[in-house]
């Protein structure tokens, strides 16, 4: 059985879904790639545009697309120090 | 009442360098929480570096008051703040180092416990400050309860290595666990002076301890 990501996996995930699509991408794709649900991934993706994580745009035919911010590249850069730091000491 | 009193003499000054060694070091863990929180925006992360960030300042401040007793500047300082006895001076002093230091641990203690209620911290912060301050013997009471808050903090850090297994995680536990032998030391040096040494040894050993895990942790995840 596999195991439970938590939430700075997910982050994470979600992040590299983005960033291997040249920083852009539809959020049916995210959804496609990510393996969460539709309720969670909107959670997820509202909360990282939020936190600055990402950027939404929509084009002229109304459809979403998003892109990372620094923010966003930075925390895809510092990820292994991240979770590392992290699991040392129980943070999550 | 002044802290240095626990000291041999033969330790005075050396307990100062190692009291600026740990806040340095207490400051480095706090600053890199600070890093990552502003990444990540984690609660957890953020409370980790204020936990570290009020250690610090513990340790900065037992440091200043040893430094100035050794130096023998404490009573220069004690005319200025007008205070009417010397040893007034060590007790106000110790004292901040005591709210300080069981701010911190309380803080991790509370964060050991995983839940979101802030009521708790301030019912655990409250309750402790008020066994230390109220109490005819404060540094036995302080150095008790930090034995306990530690052992508690050991405990979660033990079933996290128990988790992950990692080198960088057994380098916690191990810090943690010469942070509480080194707190039971201090209790018993209100007694026997021998003990304070030896209390700071063993702190030493736990912040290199700390220091190796961040150099692991700085490592490994550059690598990945």
């Amino acid at each position: 059985m596999a195991r439970k990501r938590d939430r700075l996996e997910i982050i994470h995930d979600i992040l590299l879904v983005i960033r291997d699509h040249r920083g852009v991408v539809r959020p049916t794709h995210i959804l496609y790639k990510s393996n969460l649900s539709h309720p969670m991934l909107t959670e997820y993706l509202d909360e990282l545009k939020t936190k600055g994580f990402l950027v939404e745009s929509t084009d002229r035919e109304g459809k979403r697309s998003y892109a990372l911010t620094e923010k966003g590249y930075n925390y895809l850069r510092d990820y292994g120090v991240i979770r590392g730091f992290v699991d040392s000491y129980g943070l999550d | 009442m002044t802290l240095l009193s626990f000291s041999p003499p033969w330790f005075y000054g050396y307990d100062v360098v190692l009291e600026i060694g740990f806040a340095l070091t207490a400051l480095i863990i706090a600053f890199f929480a600070f890093k990552i929180f502003h990444i990540t925006d984690q609660r957890p992360v953020w409370l980790f570096g204020i936990s570290f960030l009020l250690i610090a300042i513990s340790y900065v401040i037992q440091s200043l008051l040893n430094l100035l007793i050794v130096t023998q500047t404490d009573t220069f300082v004690c005319n200025a703040l007008k205070l009417p006895y010397i040893s007034l001076f060590g007790t106000y002093g110790i004292f901040v180092h005591m709210l300080f230091m069981t701010a911190g641990l309380v803080l991790l203690t509370y964060m050991s416990f995983k839940i979101e209620k802030p009521r708790v911290l301030w019912v655990l912060l409250s309750v402790a400050l008020i066994a230390i301050f109220s109490s005819v013997s404060p540094l036995h009471v302080f150095f008790l309860l930090s034995t306990t808050f530690l052992a508690i903090i050991l405990w979660h850090f033990i079933s996290n290595y128990r988790q992950t297994r990692q080198m960088a995680t057994l380098l916690v536990v191990l810090a943690f666990a010469f942070l509480l032998f080194g707190s039971v030391h201090f209790l018993i040096s209100v007694d026997h002076e021998l003990y304070y040494a030896i209390g700071h040894v063993l702190e030493l050993f736990a912040y290199m301890l700390i220091l190796a895990n961040l150099y692991v942790v700085l490592s490994h995840g550059k690598k990945t």
